[in-house]
């Protein structure tokens, strides 16, 4: 119980404003939680590792949360993940019950985020024990499945696949570092780059480019035009919230609630896979389903407890494997590094105490949410109507801060920003997906040391297959996962055809 | 029999070539997939990039390009004079302070719908706060380093 002597009340007001900050980011159409954390990442810098811990999750629940303000007020998913809200939401809105829906959805995503975070206590530790066994095989062939699993998820397999592999070329450029036993020789540059190029590109700035800098192009290129779209939609009109509707939706909750923290697990697969998933086996399984998608409060249920399950679910992979489970965590696991915890399957064992800091944190964050929004949901649903006009300058500022100091001042930081700015932008055009790109990106290095470290141990290519039975497994859920994924599409092209013939 | 067929897949690395031995393999397999995705493809790329071409010179298709490149352009600007300034005045962070409120004042200016005499004067106020905050709370309170 040591750890208790860590939360101190800057700990509980690091994490309120953290949340408020990400359900503010949440709430406005367009800017999501990944870049709530981008932002507020210069912060973190001068915090020690259990404040900065603090805010960083804060942030994310926060911006998890703040999703469904915009979902419900103004039928636009303000994170992907609350797209489903926005089916029962918004009708629910046009009725005058505006404030009902936001609190309804308030409660499950309380309910979503505490039940991931007691899986994610329980289950990480074990997985993490699992996973201290595994050699550079099998370490090599967790990053192989998982990049696997992201790629064979996306909408068109061939350009997931592609995205994730162009991600792992990416992060090859610079040196091969002699600290992971490699030769300290440059590749993949021409010579003039190699000034700047030496360790690669920085992770977090890239992100921040990605995350930040694109979203803001992309903007820019519709023009903001009708941007500042008050909403008419009364708040409090129609009947008030009380908690009886949550009777009889312990099913419901709990069910899109696992559902949310399995798929958080899966690497790369996104917050609206979720919800969506979440919202069908409701409607598959409940009694009466007939008012779902008109404004029934069980869709909201659904869509919530499952968006906000996803926190804790896609912080399992992270803290006990070191893979990213979406975009948020990819730069949750930067800022990480930054704080000088090296997340993998040791990491729990030997940092009991910010373990435990971590998981308290993500309760009070999720507490703490619930608290700002069941209370001052009236003046958060305001912040829809800050124009955007305003706020992307500020966050193009905050991105150069971000990316600047996290070397201590590198010009070159900052100019990557731009070109991974760019280039997101021009490769969503193309279609490349950029989740698979980042967690590609993320985990090149790693898979890049193991996989030559294998070979150079054991000197054939078969041991990837005969190493030990965890290798042979893993090679199953390989193949399992681009079945399963073939499976999907094949299936959906089927009912295309069938309604396109009916 | 079985030696042999093991030995079909036998490795060595040389550690002077270790640093491109990885690389390699992943350049080929993305050089393979670009092919097969570039196939699959070829009908629906020269329309597509005709399109593109179009919206770029000419405009149109939803494409705003006075925002757009206006939006890179102050962005290299911002950058570039950022390290200048901040040149002139080493470890202070004023080189990011002073380039980021014109930067934004201008960015602000380049998306507003309605150049109104109160949405500028807005603009103007936040462009004037914004960065302010930020610098004294970075630089002056946190001792973070900023250009």
């Amino acid at each position: 119980m040591e750890f208790l002597s860590y939360l101190s009340p800057m700990f509980f007001t690091l994490i309120a404003a953290g949340a408020l900050i990400g359900v503010i980011f949440g709430a406005i159409p367009g800017m999501t939680a990944t870049m709530a954390v981008a932002v507020c990442l210069p912060l973190t810098y001068a915090l020690d590792l259990t404040n900065g811990l603090a805010l960083l999750l804060g942030l994310y629940v926060g911006g998890i949360s703040g999703g469904m303000v915009p979902a419900v007020l103004l039928n636009i998913p303000g994170t992907p993940s609350s797209i489903t809200t926005t089916f029962d939401g918004y009708p629910m809105a046009k009725k005058g019950e505006g404030e009902r829906a936001l609190k309804i959805s308030i409660v499950a995503s309380l309910f979503g985020g505490l039940f991931s975070a007691g899986v994610l206590f329980y289950f990480a530790p074990v997985l993490a024990d699992f996973a201290i066994k595994f050699s550079y095989v099998e370490k090599f062939l967790i990053i192989f499945l998982a990049l696997t699993v992201i790629a064979s998820l996306t909408k068109n397999m061939l350009m997931g696949i592609f995205s994730g592999v162009l991600g792992v070329w990416l992060s090859l450029i610079g040196t091969y570092e002699i600290t992971d036993g490699g030769n300290g020789e440059t590749r993949l540059m021409f010579d003039f780059m190699e000034y700047y190029l030496v360790a690669g590109f920085s992770l977090l700035p890239v992100l921040i480019g990605i995350f930040g800098i694109t979203t803001i192009l992309q903007d820019a290129e519709k023009g903001f035009k009708g941007d500042a779209g008050s909403p008419t939609i009364k708040l409090t009109k129609g009947s008030r919230f009380s908690l009886s509707v949550f009777k009889g939706q312990l099913v419901n909750l709990v069910r899109s609630s696992s559902i949310g923290t399995f798929v958080g697990m899966l690497p790369g697969v996104g917050g609206s896979a979720a919800s969506v998933l979440a919202y069908t086996q409701e409607k598959n399984f409940s009694h009466d389903s007939s008012q779902m998608g008109k404004g029934a409060p069980q869709g909201l249920v659904a869509s919530e407890s499952s968006n906000n399950a996803l926190t804790g679910g896609a912080l399992v992979p992270l803290l006990s494997l070191g893979i990213p489970g979406d975009s948020t965590t990819a730069i949750l696991i930067g800022a990480f590094t930054l704080q000088g915890i090296q997340v993998g399957p040791l990491f729990i064992g030997d940092n009991l105490d910010t373990w435990y800091i971590m998981i308290a944190a993500l309760v009070v964050a999720n507490f703490l949410m619930f608290g700002i929004m069941f209370f001052a949901i009236k003046y958060i649903a305001k912040v829809i109507e800050v124009p955007k006009h305003l706020l992307y300058p500020i966050i193009v500022m905050m991105c150069v801060v971000g990316a600047y100091a996290i070397n201590y001042g590198i010009m070159f930081d900052v100019w990557t920003l731009l070109i991974f700015g760019v280039f997101g932008y021009i490769a969503t055009k193309v279609g490349i997906e950029l989740v698979p790109l980042i967690i590609g990106f993320i985990l090149g290095g790693s898979a890049e040391v193991y996989f030559v470290k294998s070979l150079e141990s054991y000197g054939n290519l078969t041991i990837f297959f005969t190493k030990s039975p965890i290798a042979v497994l893993l090679w199953v859920l390989i193949v399992l996962s681009l079945v399963f994924a073939i499976f999907l599409k094949v299936r959906a092209r089927k009912q295309e055809n069938l309604v396109s013939s009916n | 029999m079985e030696s042999q067929f093991l030995s079909l897949f036998e490795v060595s690395i040389a550690f002077e070539e270790s640093h491109l031995f990885f690389p390699r393999i992943v350049s080929w397999v993305l050089v393979g997939l670009l092919a097969i995705i570039l196939l699959s493809k070829s009908n629906r790329i020269a329309p597509a990039l005709r399109r593109a071409g179009q919206a770029v010179t000419q405009g149109g298709d939803g494409f705003d390009r006075k925002r757009f490149f206006g939006t890179i352009l102050l962005i290299v600007i911002y950058f570039y004079m950022m390290a200048v300034v901040g040149d002139i005045f080493p470890n202070t962070g004023f080189g990011f302070l002073f380039v980021s409120i014109p930067f934004i004042f201008l960015l602000s200016m380049l998306y507003v719908e309605h150049s109104t005499r109160k949405n500028i004067l807005i603009i103007a106020v936040t462009a004037a706060i914004a960065p302010t905050l930020a610098w004294y709370v970075l630089s002056q309170l946190f001792r973070i380093t900023l250009p």
